[in-house]
């Protein structure tokens, strides 16, 4: 490699600025040019980009593949980013390379914010470079003749990989590569190489099985050995007091942000949902008003533009803060960001790492993140993170398998393209990591499923989508209409119905869900985009509004994000918590939550990490039962569930069940039995499977699940913000679906698909498993408190409601009949 | 479930239908036929034995209550002539004495000519009985002195319990103006109401009918 023209070019180039590549780049070139794939795993602010974007640079050059092409075929390097606010910015650094380098390669990007202006232009020419999100290479895949834009194509980059590994977005790049590696094994120059770009994750070797699955490819994982010094704090309350109990805002704190967003050049506070980063950009404009202007919000519910000149002044430095959400979580570049604010748990380790990248981007700099906990036991959290980001101990992304909605959607989606060949599709399919356990019986019934309907040709007469082209002998979608549709609905990302808001005289502000806006009157106020607004109404699916004249207003409740703790955090946090009253540590957090604990012990009692904490709490709210795993929402909701339907077997008793991250509560109106031996009976690993099955209720999970692969398979439609037009006639809602496909087709695969989604990942029965085994090996602390705990209160006051009975339907319905009804 | 309105008994059955036993009646509303039919053409797979099974449902009911009259209270076919209205003619045949009357609803836009060769009197905007109004619409009901009953809502009621128990059934609605029917049609969704206190609402379960 040393010796060829580009590799030259390329340093001396560097020298020119003074500046050398890392040898994780020059490793990553080096690979590429001998035609590996692989991953680069690197910190951010060390230029991962350029180890994999200079890399088919040098090749171009050494082909000689400088000069301007005309045609479709000039495509080099297909960059795929998994958020738009990406793709800009690495557009820009790439461009001023070439242009330095003096490479006639032009740099485009393709997404849904895209022109389409700028998508014709690509259709009559590609450009060298594409970025583009997995949605729109698949669009791009739905249009004709596409399949002839990839004969020269020598590279596709995943950016951010371990972002798109753990959803179905990563489906989508594994279906679009194998698809490109098929066209250009067909036209017998295959010399493709994939690589994906990956923050450190717990599984990097599986990320690369799913990039790269054939095992005889040339493969490699190039690790960059260079630490991102990052320095964490707390921001720490004067005192204990001042912190409540339970709550998610935080916003006692704020004003100790103050200070720290002075002396810092620009801040991005991260906040996890929507709705608070709404009321937390009005909060500190009331207590610093002159932070008018210098600051602004980011999420995903703004508007492009507004996005955009937010973006642009985040670059310039202009803006002194920005509130953001997971929107500006990945790798975007805001050379003049200093510092970052986690407000509020960011429940996993990996998140709170490449939050904290976000500041000190440039190589050699540390980064600075404040964590800003929102109620008092998040201190101990904020202890637990740091010893987590010590340690390195990172979370794992599971990769997705075996989601036919996806794959129901990418062989429309090759149909509305240029058609595809039944054998060689397959083929192409059982390569990938997604579907190489897929059966040949499992491939008929898809076909089956987008050509005639479903799996008996009779029970769906008049069934019309994918049909053979008698000239070509392959599959395609003849009908305008259904193409039309589907093109519309590409994408594995389901969200509730948006409406756009627009000013009455003119510009858009942003997007609603439709749920949000049936609830509002003309004259009601709601705050978006950091603005307070006035409902005026809705016209044409957009939702009319004026500038409000009140100063205080509600926020739209987004729904989503709220994400459930790491088993890696709850695991250090068990930890923590028996270091705080025996003071075996270092950490000032905990020195803060001390009053606190004492507290709870006096209450009750501290569970160390081999304990089990249950506290039994009798009042006139009713009998309660509460436990502590420290495993996660998630695993808690079911958890919470089994125990339920194993004490129900013991004596009736009807249960109503809360949770939280740190551990579950069951209400009864009667006394429940509690002692030693029933505790670790009840929290027994022995017959987990079958009493997970009779204790909660998989229909109804599975009847949720649904809700997103029913979209993704394209049963129902939808829509798209401002873009739909209804047709009402089409109108149906997943729920149906789900009851006509258990009523009617019980083998319909989507349906076996929303079960084995509930069961392996809302579930996750393996860390249920290993939770068990562990309370079975720890000590089981039952006690009885007069009043609610520290541990026990946020439970009781926040958190998410399900209910657990043994009765039959009829009965249910007699005894809730004499309850209030909405 | 037996009830009285206007002194006159009505039987709810589960399966979606009024029994009117003075008029030897048995009303529907919304069998939506061709609906299915319809998703499919568009693409969407929706199982065509769906709509057989609607039929079959209402054929049980009129061997129970061997009826002189079925009224199809508004949207009886979903859009337009496809097999599932093929297979319905072709049910159809087995019931030569049985009057069929469609009261006309949004969706029932075929020309005229269609339903007389179905064997369908079509009633527009309604048809009268001695006490009661059958009116797709309620709100477009004129008869000041008839109880109005109606459709085209697809009404259901959600059952919400302490604990935020939550359970959600298509249902029959007797109001102090108007009434309205559930839609026959499995393949619907279901609208749901908020009743006031003193309303008649009864709520359909797999098993019976419940008033709520």
């Amino acid at each position: 490699m040393q010796k060829t023209v580009g590799y030259k070019k390329i340093i001396d180039w560097l020298k020119a600025d003074h500046k050398k590549p890392f040898d994780f780049q020059k490793e990553a070139w080096e690979y590429y040019l001998n035609g590996y794939s692989g991953i680069v795993n690197a910190p951010t602010g060390f230029g991962k980009t350029f180890s994999l974007f200079l890399a088919v640079v040098i090749e171009g050059i050494n082909l000689d593949e400088k000069t301007k092409r005309k045609g479709k075929d000039r495509l080099q390097l297909i960059w795929i980013t998994p958020l738009r606010s990406l793709a800009k910015d690495i557009a820009r650094a790439m461009r001023e390379v070439l242009a330095e380098l003096d490479l006639e390669w032009e740099v485009a990007v393709r997404n849904g914010d895209t022109t389409s202006n700028e998508k014709l232009q690509q259709k009559k020419s590609m450009p060298e470079v594409l970025l583009i999100t997995p949605e729109s290479l698949h669009l791009l895949l739905a249009q004709k003749g596409s399949s002839t834009l990839f004969q020269n194509l020598k590279c596709i980059v995943a950016d951010e990989w371990h972002e798109l590994l753990g959803s179905k977005r990563g489906v989508l790049v594994e279906l679009a590569i194998s698809r490109i590696k098929g066209l250009q094994a067909k036209t017998g120059h295959p010399h493709l190489r994939v690589w994906g770009i990956s923050a450190t994750i717990g599984n990097i070797e599986e990320a690369l099985d799913v990039i790269a699955p054939d095992e005889k490819e040339k493969r490699t994982i190039v690790k960059a050995q260079l630490n991102k010094k990052i320095q964490i704090k707390s921001v720490l309350p004067d005192d204990i007091e001042t912190l409540p109990w339970a709550g998610h805002l935080g916003l006692k704190l704020a004003y100790k942000l103050l200070p720290i967003i002075k002396k810092s050049k620009t801040t991005l506070i991260f906040i996890n949902t929507r709705g608070q980063s709404e009321m937390w950009y009005q909060h500190l404009l009331n207590i610093e008003p002159e932070l008018a202007g210098r600051i602004a919000i980011h999420h995903g519910s703004i508007d492009y533009e507004l996005r955009n000149w937010i973006e642009d002044s985040l670059h310039t430095g202009l803006l002194k803060a920005v509130i953001a959400t997971s929107s500006l979580d990945l790798g975007v570049d805001f050379k003049p960001v200093d510092t970052v604010v986690q407000v509020g748990s960011p429940k996993g380790v990996a998140r709170f790492l490449q939050r904290a990248g976000r500041s000190g981007h440039s190589p050699g700099e540390t980064s600075k993140i404040y964590f800003l906990p929102t109620h008092a036991l998040e201190l101990v959290e904020a202890a637990a993170i740091k010893e987590a980001a010590r340690e390195n101990n990172i979370e794992s992304r599971e990769p997705v398998i075996m989601v036919f909605d996806t794959l129901v959607q990418y062989l429309v989606t090759l149909a509305i393209g240029d058609g595809f060949d039944e054998q060689q599709t397959y083929e192409e399919i059982k390569k990938t990591h997604a579907f190489k356990l897929l059966l040949p019986e499992e491939w008929t019934w898809l076909m089956q499923f987008i050509t005639s309907g479903g799996s008996s040709l009779d029970a769906y007469q008049e069934f019309r989508k994918v049909v053979k082209d008698e000239g070509d002998g392959l599959w395609k979608v003849k009908s305008r209409q259904i193409a039309m549709r589907h093109r519309l609905h590409i994408g594995t990302i389901v969200s509730d119905a948006m409406l756009k808001v627009k000013f009455l005289s003119g510009g858009y502000i942003g997007m609603v869900e439709e749920y949000f806006v049936s609830k509002l009157k003309a004259g009601d106020s709601f705050t978006l985009a950091g603005r307070i607004l006035e409902f005026v109404h809705i016209k044409d699916m957009t939702v009319i509004v004026r500038k409000s004249k009140q100063k205080k207003a509600i926020s739209p409740s987004w729904l989503g994000g709220r994400l459930p703790l790491s088993s890696n955090l709850g695991m250090v946090l068990r930890k923590k918590y028996n270091e705080v009253l025996h003071k075996t540590h270092q950490d000032e957090e905990l020195d803060v939550v001390y009053p606190l604990f004492l507290e709870q012990q006096a209450r009750s009692h501290v569970p160390r990490n081999d304990e089990l904490l249950i506290e039994v709490i009798n009042n006139k709210e009713g009998f309660h039962l509460f436990a502590y795993p420290f495993e996660g929402r998630l695993v808690h909701e079911i958890l919470a569930a089994l125990v339920a339907y194993r004490l129900g077997k013991l004596i009736p008793i009807t249960f109503s069940l809360a949770m939280n991250d740190y551990g579950f509560e069951l209400l009864s109106d009667i006394e429940i039995p509690m002692d030693d031996a029933i505790a670790y009976e009840v929290f027994s690993p022995v017959n987990l499977t079958e009493d997970i099955k009779m204790s909660i209720n998989a229909t109804e999970m599975a009847r949720r699940k649904f809700r997103d692969i029913a979209c993704i398979a394209g049963l129902v439609f939808q829509g798209y913000p401002g873009k739909y037009v209804a047709n009402r006639q089409l109108q149906s809602s997943a729920g149906l679906f789900f009851n006509v496909f258990s009523d009617y087709d019980k083998h319909n695969l989507l349906l076996r698909q929303a079960y084995d989604e509930v069961f392996y990942q809302q579930l996750e029965e393996p860390r249920l498993a290993a939770a068990l085994h562990r309370i079975q090996e720890s000590t089981i602390v039952i006690t009885y408190p007069k009043r609610f705990t520290p541990l026990s209160f946020p439970i009781k006051v926040d958190s998410l409601r399900a209910n657990m009975s043994s009765e039959e339907l009829d009965q249910r319905i007699e005894r809730m009949k004499a309850e209030v009804f909405k | 479930m037996t009830i009285t309105i206007r002194e006159e008994e009505l039987i709810l059955a589960k399966e979606r239908a009024i029994y009117f036993p003075k008029q030897e009646l048995l009303a529907i509303s919304d069998l939506h036929l061709g609906k299915t039919a319809y998703f499919r053409q568009a693409g969407v797979q929706v199982p065509s034995t769906m709509a057989n099974q609607d039929l079959q449902r209402l054929g049980q009911l009129i061997e129970r209550y061997a009826p002189k009259t079925l009224l199809i209270n508004g949207d009886m076919f979903h859009h337009k002539l496809n097999s599932d209205i093929e297979a319905f003619e072709q049910w159809k045949s087995q019931y030569q004495a049985l009057q069929f009357i469609l009261v006309k609803g949004n969706h029932d836009r075929l020309d005229e000519i269609h339903y007389q060769q179905l064997g369908i009197q079509l009633e527009d905007p309604s048809y009268c009985t001695a006490n009661f109004c059958f009116i797709h619409d309620a709100l477009h009901c004129n008869e000041e002195n008839l109880y109005p009953i109606s459709g085209h809502l697809h009404p259901g009621i959600s059952i919400v319990g302490k604990a935020k128990q939550y359970l959600k059934f298509p249902c029959f609605y007797f109001g102090e103006s108007y009434a309205i029917m559930p839609a026959f049609s499995a393949f619907t969704g279901l609208y749901m109401i908020k009743p006031k206190p003193g309303e008649g609402i009864f709520a359909i379960t797999p098993n019976q009918v419940v008033a709520v």
